[in-house]
């Protein structure tokens, strides 16, 4: 018998509150000890981290409303969470929240392909959704890079977007109904089943993109689409970006709606190249474009046609098609795990997600440039060149003292360079706790003020995901009246 | 800018409207966006209700009173505020019609995807505000897929920026959506931006006529073309008394266009020339009659402007339900007992849901039907909301159909923005 061993019992973390929701979900289905609620510390923004109080897994939808009843009646703060996915921190609950985890309410309930839909929970993971339709030819066209474990709850969330969407559109332009869970507990359905246009107040539209602070959804209904005829890949190297840019804005400008249009600097190239999908591009080459035209078979042809032509226009060392459905997955699976890839050849990295207008592509990247001179750090860019979503991806090392702070103040300058020409500070990540303090870049108070009263229909008590998406109130009126005069009405 | 009494002896049927209401006791008609903050900040002040026109086609449109206080004209406010052609969005006024605005965009190669009814006189600020769509939503999507940025002034003067002026944007709430289809009850919309798409090299229109005791056959076809790879962008039925009128061909009718390169266009035509079913055969207008054809169409219904005579009465539905119970819908007509001499003409969308029925006759069948139709729709989980219809009537029947169980939060919405229920008061579901 060891002389030392300790007699006193392990500390628990087990309540009041933990029994009442155990309850409500069963034993099995609540974490709520520390170790194991570290993997639910921060989501795909790794920066911050915070503990929750507890995750639960619902199984239905009423056991969410029975859960947000509770934590409503009790005061807890609460926010859902999917597969964590999330780049901007929308699930980190910064206030020591409830996670109610909608991991387990993972099923396809319904497809209904006469009429274009599918029913799925909010935790059916989007790749999913695509697989089980293919057989009959369907698809689901939302297709952000994380597609193969973000859950499509998460994506109405955040609004994803993804590589398609510039043909296609993001996932508002693709949701049809939802189910929703009050943040007082009331279930209510919007456009049950996929009704369009339904009168009131576009509700499933407000709620799209919420980064879930105005309700947990519970089900949805989504378009599905028809696989297109046919698919054409062209892959075109660059020796300057201006030049790739260029290729960007004649295509467009051709009358070409491509299905994507993806460009990578050299940064990113040489990230890629050493990642797990190396498909050997070129080391020395400045830009790479991604060009994809889908549609009728018999149309597409004369488009890569003329592709190739403004390529070559555009000076374009190379520019090839892909031969076969094997090397166009080569290609895609290169580019759609590029962000990953840069652990390859950095310890840390940051994204950022702004968009500008289209035509000002060349002047903007030529900021990023300077920023990443500025702050002696690369940056890598891949990004939806199409629809003018940049993403720069910071390398930093976050072992180096001051080097975590210095990326955070490059990423926040690439937004102001996109605020700056009229654009956006995201496209397609969200807000989240990343970039509220941004948000003024680009609205004023009284546009904030307008969006937080609306929260306040919904959310008034702010206990469901509080903290997230709006910037802290904290100027004082003075300044308030100095932006109040600088956005005159015209 | 003066706000000025309507001279009762001279005012024109847009601005004085005994039939359709949504009228006012003194007009406005800014020419700037500070105007319009203006008298919508002293109304709101003085507590006086504002009604928002400005082509004048909806005034029969939701709505219970003749008169507000003030009605709100944007018809000056029009024109093009920004076009950047390599960005394929365009920033315009709300008092431009949509014919304006197309013209000026085709200069560019370009266009706004929308396709909604009137487009001489219908301006794009109602058609947004109505979330007004046409037969070609099937490819190209509704107002709230092509809308990315607008500014509206609120009741109290505040001018706030929704969206922005990019195609991708996620930064905090989308309340774009929140403006599009709100009759103009949550604010004012002085400015809209929105995504474009070149012109499609090639067009054309394919039509089907189909007897009437073959619709099953139709329905299948219908099934077979969406279960295909082909890409119409309109999937459009017409009903026999709608065909008869247009094709003088008392059947059903079904309009698929095709909108892409040349050869893609081709392809597709041949496609519903293979695939048609058996003893049935289609006819092709080309790119110059199917534009002819589609311009008549969007100028079918009877809106506020048109009609004017008295007589009979004149009613359109707007119908929502899933996409195949379109066909239900066309086939409600067969369902009622004879209620007496109605014109019944009635078109609707298989790939997009939303069925139109314009209703003419005497005032009584008329009501009848409209209740109709709309337990038919409610029968399939849709809705009915009747779009044009005299103010007497309006007030009899409720044009929006029963509210959502989410209807608290509507009103907390429209709260939110409009405290003193300044405008369009009671013109929209449920009386917000």
């Amino acid at each position: 018998m060891s002389l030392f061993k300790s007699r006193r019992k392990k500390k628990t973390r087990r309540d009041e509150h933990i029994e009442q929701m155990a309850a409500i979900v069963g034993q099995s289905e609540i974490l709520f000890e520390k170790e194991d609620l570290l993997s639910y510390d921060c989501d795909g923004f790794t920066v911050h981290k915070a503990m929750p109080k507890a995750v639960v897994f619902p199984k239905n939808t009423e056991e969410v409303a029975a859960l947000v009843k509770y934590c409503a009646a009790h005061d807890l703060p609460f926010l859902a969470r999917g597969a964590g996915t999330g780049l901007s921190g929308g699930a980190i609950p910064l206030n020591g929240e409830v996670i109610i985890s909608l991991g387990k309410m993972k099923h396809l309930l319904h497809v209904d392909f006469e009429n274009r839909q599918a029913v799925v929970q909010p935790g059916f993971v989007n790749l999913k959704l695509t697989n089980s339709i293919s057989s009959k030819g369907y698809y689901y066209a939302p297709d952000p890079s994380s597609q193969y474990v973000c859950t499509i709850g998460g994506n109405v969330a955040e609004n994803a977007g993804g590589a398609h969407c510039l043909k296609y559109g993001v996932t508002t332009n693709h949701i049809l109904g939802l189910e929703v869970v009050l943040p007082n507990g009331e279930i209510i359905e919007i456009s049950e089943d996929g009704i369009p246009d339904s009168p009131g107040y576009d509700l499933m539209g407000l709620l799209t993109g919420s980064e879930g602070t105005l309700g947990i959804v519970t089900k949805i209904t989504v378009r599905i689409l028809k696989n297109p005829e046919g698919k054409q890949t062209v892959l075109a190297y660059f020796d300057n970006v201006e030049d790739g840019s260029r290729a960007v804005s004649g295509i467009i400008s051709a009358g070409i709606v491509p299905a994507a249009l993806e460009m990578m600097d050299k940064t990113a190239i040489e990230g890629v190249e050493a990642g797990t999908f190396p498909v050997g591009h070129p080391k020395d080459i400045e830009a790479l474009l991604l060009i994809e035209v889908d549609g009728i078979e018999a149309g597409i042809d004369e488009q890569i046609e003329q592709i190739l032509k403004v390529c070559k226009s555009r000076n374009v060392r190379e520019v090839k098609v892909a031969e076969s459905e094997e090397e166009r997955g080569k290609w895609w699976a290169n580019r759609k795990t590029g962000f990953g890839a840069m652990g390859a050849i950095s310890p840390d990295y940051l994204v950022q997600d702004g968009v500008i207008p289209r035509s000002r592509l060349p002047e903007v990247l030529q900021r990023i440039t300077e920023i990443s001179e500025e702050s002696g750090l690369r940056i890598a860019n891949i990004f939806h060149a199409g629809d003018g979503n940049l993403h720069p991806l910071i390398l930093f090392d976050s072992r180096i003292p001051g080097e975590t702070e210095k990326a955070l103040e490059a990423g926040t300058a690439c937004l102001k360079a996109c605020a700056d020409v009229g654009g956006s500070i995201t496209g397609e990540h969200g807000v989240g706790i990343e970039k509220k303090e941004e948000m003024r870049f680009i609205f004023t108070d009284e546009e904030l003020d307008a969006q937080t009263k609306i929260r306040d229909v919904f959310n008034p008590d702010d206990l469901l995901n509080k903290g997230k998406l709006f910037p802290t109130p904290s100027r004082c009126m003075d300044i308030k009246t100095i932006v109040k005069d600088t956005v005159a009405v015209k | 800018m003066e706000i000025r009494d309507i001279p009762q002896s001279t005012a024109s049927p847009v601005l004085k409207d005994e039939k359709f209401g949504n009228s006012g006791a003194e007009l406005a008609e800014p020419t700037s966006e500070e105007e319009i903050a203006n008298v919508l900040r002293r109304a709101n002040e003085e507590g006086k209700k504002v009604a928002i026109v400005s082509g004048g086609t909806k005034r029969g449109y939701g709505g219970l009173k003749n008169d507000y206080d003030i009605l709100l004209s944007l018809s000056q406010y029009k024109g093009i505020v920004e076009h950047t052609a390599g960005d394929m969005t365009v920033t315009v006024r709300p008092g431009t019609t949509i014919k304006e605005l197309q013209q000026f965009l085709s200069d560019f190669g370009q266009m706004v995807s929308l396709d909604p009814a009137w487009p001489e006189q219908a301006t794009i600020g109602g058609i947004i505000a109505a979330n007004e769509s046409g037969p070609k939503r099937m490819k190209y999507g509704s107002a709230r897929d092509q809308v990315i940025g607008l500014r509206v002034a609120y009741p109290d003067g505040t001018i706030i920026r929704t969206g922005g002026k990019v195609v991708k944007n996620v930064a905090g709430y989308d309340m774009n959506k929140l403006f599009i289809g709100a009759m103009g009850t949550l604010g004012v919309i002085t400015e809209i931006t929105m995504k474009l798409r070149p012109v499609p090299k090639a067009e054309s229109l394919v039509k089907l006529f189909v007897p009437k005791e073959q619709l099953q056959a139709l329905k299948e076809f219908i099934v077979k073309i969406q279960d295909s790879m082909i890409e119409p962008a309109s999937l459009e039925v017409l009903n026999p008394a709608l065909s008869e009128k247009l094709f003088n061909r008392e059947v059903y009718t079904l309009l698929v266009s095709f909108e892409d390169v040349e050869n893609s266009v081709r392809y597709q035509e041949q496609w519903m020339e293979d695939h048609v079913p058996a003893g049935l055969s289609v006819a092709i207008f080309g790119r110059d009659k199917a534009k002819e054809f589609w311009k008549d169409f969007a100028n079918l219904a009877p809106n506020s402007l048109t009609d004017q005579e008295s007589g009979s009465t004149k009613a359109v539905l707007k119908i929502g339900t899933k996409n195949m119970d379109v066909l239900a819908m066309m086939a409600v007509e067969e369902t009622m007992s004879d209620i007496g001499q109605l014109d019944i003409e009635i078109h609707g969308g298989l790939g997009h849901g939303i069925t139109t029925v314009i209703i003419t006759g005497e005032e009584y069948p008329v009501q009848q039907t409209i209740q109709h139709f709309r337990a038919e729709a409610e029968s399939k989980k849709g809705y009915a909301v009747v779009k044009h219809l005299p103010v007497k009537l309006r007030k009899e029947i409720d044009v929006w159909g029963k509210k959502p169980a989410y209807f608290f939060l509507l009103e907390g919405i429209k709260k939110t923005n409009d405290p003193n229920n300044t405008l369009n008061y009671q013109r929209f579901l449920g009386g917000i």
